[in-house]
């Protein structure tokens, strides 16, 4: 059993930093820092997803496309307030991952991440038919204006809020039943756990914490929600900061998504990889690599050098 | 236990005719006819329905070649490649290239479907093997690395923007009783069709196709008998890489131009084609990419579900359609095998 | 536990000491961003890669034109260095890359980015910051028609006065197709292929408008989506050959035109032919003969002068000096017509001499009131533009150039554009 005090001084640390970067960096450069938050809660949400319950989905960045469009366009047509419009960013995206949760159960390993490749791939391109509503190629701008300190509070607090909200689930009944699930099906059934209910949930839930990032997406890019905006490649950033951010570790989490937050930015500025592409060599290289030497992740890592130092 | 032996002897038995290449029931035999018959009397009605049936085929038989690359990795491997249309741009990069450097369209042809081959099993050795022991998931991730992967690499060495190869064929028009059909969509029909024929007879009549497919299938009977297993899946792999080169050099023409994001509509329209025709079925891929490059011209001019209208954008979304309802109606597609599901 | 608690502490009171320190070393901005003695930096959005790639000419031939300008000692002093960014023609990159000049780069102004829906999906938050989006490469109408009043249609609830264009508008464009249809071919059942964005709206908005009573020739009206395939736009074809079109209207971006010219013989139709005039660079019509497409008699407008056709204009031959000098990679490009290069430099001496025009220490304020007072006529006439157009701007007059000149295209696959009849004026 890991002591809990470490645990708290990481997040105390981790939370002491983060509020004092707006102070210490250029405005340009916190809206950098923001991209980290936004892509550490749909990381996250992954991982609920496929490190607990062991259901693989390459399709979040359809879930942050519906979270994204929510806020944009009751932002555009009604004024709503914009917190209120991630809270309603959450809750239909959690209804929608328990909708595509359900047909999942009947599939397994390559199939399901075939048909939430298709999904990811599909969703973006609804704005397109139904472009009076959801703005088509134009795009639909948000009524209201933020600023870069903002989303950053506003996309960090949540991030703190959904970490502990995971925390609660994940330590709970609920969490126990995903890791039987993960670990084994069969004994998970034996045991009296309704497959599922537990399955379709973890679906939901992980959903919703992409429709929350999606909102964030969204007023971090000045509030304008287009369909490009989230093509392929975003689910596949999801995928590659939860491969790199392994299982069940805060900093895991933390260096994943600053991996995939952080490296267009950081990179435009280098020569090879500055082109807009050579950031994806370096993206595809880092999760093969992920894969063959470090497949737990940067959690694994951690695990690896705890279980190091305490021999 | 009993119910266990049976279902245990019941894959065995499908399996066994799997060796055959094939296990399509009658019904769906019958649909297939059918079908043929509603496009030859709908072409010979409507010059729009031949023209865009001629296309469609065209298109279809790329998809069904891409299809089919992802079939022959699922059966070898178990694993659904989505990297297998970047591999196939990036192919038809290297084939311009060749161009470039002053080969005939067809020799360069030939060379890049030589190197696909090599590139095929390069990447199955070096990056899936180590993987695969661990779990197919892994597999699958990396297979997503190397779709950025390449992606990247592509964009970085040829750069985003617009190439122009030579066309293989021309820009002769046929005309046909009114209809005027590009010499072009005939190419690429006939191109893909005689490549999926030749690997067909490889897989058929030769020792090598043979032991790829008992690699496949019965993996420690094959070992056990002296094949060589590790390198017959390799081979499967090099051999998808083949016929994803012939899809991109195929798809290629039929855009005017080379770009980057070349495959990327065509990797989930060959999604739907392998699902369509079951993921373990050869002849289901390529007669599924077929019915989708089909279906999806003609639905954009015919399409209509009450009020709405099946504009171009929802082309990918019926794609999507089409994999969610054969796999939650009949997961093992049209020709495939049911796969027995333990939980 | 104690030990822990201590060094936490610790690290919280250095960082807050660090926090302190840095935020009273750091020195407000003084004076107009991207200003100094030495230099005026600027910056655009481009599609350097993506569906609009083949644009990407473009800022390469501005920075040719400030090259120039530079190695003549500049405009008061001062060097311009451009700052070009892709944004893959895509509106949800324009935002990150505008703001990556803005904030980053604290650029001047931002000139000649490229685009209707990306200059859409950026123009609240650059009119919100009072930052010059100048000759902005897209036509659409509303870069005049918002300066002095809201626009709601387009999500303007403001007015847009720092946001200026600078070619011949798209809906003054379609309207003298539309004319011109009236006069030669007054039964014409049209089909229309338009971009299914803001872009091709405002087109087919115009050639209504243009056809007033008669816009019930316009039979079939057919968007398509920028990543359509050629056999998408095929299917469109067909679907306006089944209604009857005899004449053909392509409102599109580069690639889609060329696969609508080439798939029109593919499909065996050869209706009467117009394209928009952004997509008819003779090199796209170049690649689309090359692909079977037959080209004569097909239609469209210009407003630039002609590298090839009027190779012997001294603007023309200006322009080639300047290529070859500063951006000679473009000299094989230029000697086959590349429009892109002749748009590129006249963009950039318009901006040039309103920089000129704005002060000897430019504020972002007498950029603008310069760019609101072009007199690009007689003198000091602009020498890329078609000859005997002019630039001009005023209080009533927010679009720089309102002429036109048809042009037909003849000499089949080698051919080349060859201008007729009227100058076309005050077209919106």
């Amino acid at each position: 059993m890991r002591s809990r005090i470490p645990a708290l001084v990481s997040i105390a640390v981790v939370a002491a930093v983060i509020s004092s970067l707006p102070f210490v960096l250029s405005d340009y450069n916190v809206s950098l820092v923001t991209q980290v938050g936004i892509f550490f809660i749909a990381v996250l949400g992954l991982d609920i997803l496929t490190g607990y319950t062991g259901q693989i989905s390459i399709g979040h960045g359809a879930f942050m496309c519906i979270g994204g469009y929510t806020t944009a366009v009751m932002s555009r047509d009604h004024n709503t307030n914009l917190i209120v419009t991630m809270l309603m960013a959450f809750a239909i995206c959690f209804v929608v991952g328990l909708l595509v949760g359900l047909p999942a159960l009947r599939l397994s390993g390559a199939y399901l991440a075939l048909v939430t490749f298709a999904l990811a791939v599909s969703v973006p391109l609804l704005p397109l038919k139904w472009s009076s509503f959801l703005g088509g190629r134009n795009g639909v701008q948000t009524s209201q204006t933020v600023s870069n300190l903002w989303v950053y509070v506003v996309a960090w607090t949540a991030s703190a809020i959904l970490f502990v909200l995971a925390w609660l689930i994940l330590r709970g009944r609920v969490g126990r039943a995903f890791r039987a699930v993960r670990d084994s099906e069969i004994a998970a059934v034996a045991s009296g756990i309704e497959l599922p209910v537990y399955k379709t949930l973890a679906f939901g839930i992980s959903a919703a914490y992409a429709g929350v990032a999606g909102s964030l997406f969204v007023l971090a890019n000045n509030g304008f929600a287009a369909p490009d905006e989230f093509a392929i490649f975003l689910s596949l950033q999801i995928l590659i900061g939860a491969a790199v951010a392994g299982l069940g570790s805060l900093w895991g989490v933390l260096v994943g998504a600053a991996f995939v937050g952080l490296l267009p930015s950081v990179s435009s500025g280098v020569p090879v990889i500055g082109s807009a592409h050579g950031q994806d060599v370096v993206f595809g290289a880092a999760v093969i690599l992920v894969m063959l030497v470090l497949p737990d992740g940067v959690a694994g890592l951690i695990a690896r050098l705890r279980g190091m130092t305490r021999a | 236990m009993a119910t266990a032996e049976s279902s245990r002897l019941e894959s065995l038995r499908n399996r066994g005719a799997a060796l055959g290449g094939g296990g399509g029931t009658p019904i769906v035999i019958v649909i297939l006819v059918g079908v043929a018959i509603f496009l030859l009397v709908g072409s010979l009605r409507s010059v729009t329905f031949a023209q865009l049936t001629v296309q469609g085929l065209a298109l279809g038989a790329v998809y069904g070649s891409l299809a089919l690359a992802l079939v022959l990795v699922y059966r070898a491997t178990r694993v659904v490649n989505f990297a297998q249309g970047e591999l196939a741009m990036l192919t038809t990069y290297i084939a311009y290239q060749l161009i470039k450097w002053g080969l005939s369209y067809w020799e360069a042809f030939f060379a890049t479907l030589a190197i696909a081959l090599v590139l095929g099993i390069v990447l199955e050795l070096a990056l899936i093997r180590p993987v695969l022991h661990r779990s197919v998931i892994a597999a699958v991730i990396v297979t997503v690395g190397l779709f950025v992967l390449i992606d990247g690499v592509v964009n970085w060495i040829w750069g985003g923007d617009f190439k122009f190869m030579p066309s293989p064929f021309g820009t002769k028009i046929y005309h046909v009783g009114g209809v005027s059909i590009a010499r072009l969509y005939v190419g690429m029909f006939v191109v893909v069709i005689i490549s999926v024929l030749l690997v067909w007879a490889l897989f058929r009549f030769t020792k090598l196709g043979l032991g790829m497919r008992a690699a496949a299938l019965r993996p420690a009977e094959a070992a056990f008998v002296g094949v060589r297993v590790e390198w017959m899946l390799a081979i499967g792999w090099g051999l998808a890489a083949l016929l994803g080169a012939v899809a991109g050099l195929m798809a290629e023409p039929s855009q005017f131009t080379l770009e980057p994001t070349l495959m990327q509509p065509i990797l989930v329209y060959a999604f739907a084609a392998a699902v369509l025709g079951g993921l373990d079925s050869p002849a289901g891929a390529v007669i599924g990419g077929l019915l989708i490059g089909v279906s999806l011209n003609l639905v954009v001019q015919y399409g209509h579900i009450g009020p709405l209208k099946i504009t171009s954008e929802l082309q990918t979304p019926a794609a999507f359609a089409v994999i969610v309802a054969v796999l939650l109606f009949k997961p093992s597609g049209l020709f495939g095998h049911q796969e027995v599901r333990r939980v | 536990m104690t030990v822990n608690r201590k060094k936490l502490g610790a690290l919280l009171c250095a960082l807050l000491a660090t926090a302190v320190v840095v935020s009273a070393a750091a020195a407000s901005h003084t004076g107009t961003p991207g200003v100094t003695s030495k230099q005026v930096t600027i910056g655009g959005t481009f599609p350097f890669t993506g569906p609009a790639a083949l644009y990407k000419t473009i800022p390469v031939a501005e920075q040719a034109y400030y090259a120039y300008v530079n190695a003549h000692g500049g405009v008061n002093h001062r060097k311009i260095k451009d700052i070009t960014l892709d944004d893959q023609y895509d509106p949800s990159q324009t935002p990150s890359k505008t703001k990556e000049l803005v904030e980053k780069d604290h650029v001047f102004a931002v000139v000649g980015s490229l685009g209707t829906a990306p200059i859409l999906s950026t123009w609240k938050y650059l009119n919100q910051k009072k930052i010059p989006q100048v000759l902005v490469a897209t036509g659409d109408a509303y870069w005049g028609n918002c300066v002095h009043k809201k626009c709601p249609g387009a999500g303007a609830t403001t007015p847009r006065p720092w946001t200026m264009g600078w070619q011949p508008d798209y809906p003054g464009e379609a309207k003298v197709y539309a004319k011109y249809i009236r006069k030669t071919k007054p039964n014409a059942k049209i089909g229309v292929l338009y971009q299914n964005d803001a872009y091709g709206q405002n087109y087919l908005n115009g050639l209504k408008t243009g056809l007033g009573a008669h816009k019930s020739a316009i039979v079939d009206a057919e968007s398509y989506n920028l990543t359509d395939s050629a056999q998408v736009i095929a299917a469109h074809e067909l679907a306006m050959e089944k209604a009857g079109a005899d004449t053909f209207v392509i409102f599109a971006t580069p690639q889609a035109a060329i696969y609508a010219l080439i798939d029109r013989g593919a499909i065996g139709w050869s209706p009467l032919t117009i394209v928009n005039n952004v997509s008819a660079n003779r090199l796209f019509l170049l690649s689309a003969g090359q692909n079977g497409a037959s080209l004569n008699g097909v239609i469209s407008t210009g407003y630039t002068a002609s590298p090839t056709v009027q190779a012997n204009l001294k603007g023309m031959q200006f322009g080639k000096q300047i290529i070859a000098k500063y951006a000679p990679a473009l000299n094989s490009s230029w000697a086959e017509g590349d429009g892109n290069l002749v748009y590129g430099l006249a963009v950039a001496w318009t901006f040039v001499d309103a920089l000129k025009h704005a002060g000897k220490n430019p504020t972002r304020a007498s950029l603008m009131k310069a760019l609101r007072n072009l007199n690009e006529s007689g003198k000091n006439k602009n020498p890329f533009v078609y000859p005997g157009m002019n630039v001009k701007t005023s209080k009533s007059r927010t679009f720089p150039m309102e002429q036109l000149k048809l042009e037909k295209w003849e000499g089949g696959k080698g051919g080349d554009w060859h201008s007729f009849g009227p100058l076309y004026t005050g077209i919106h």
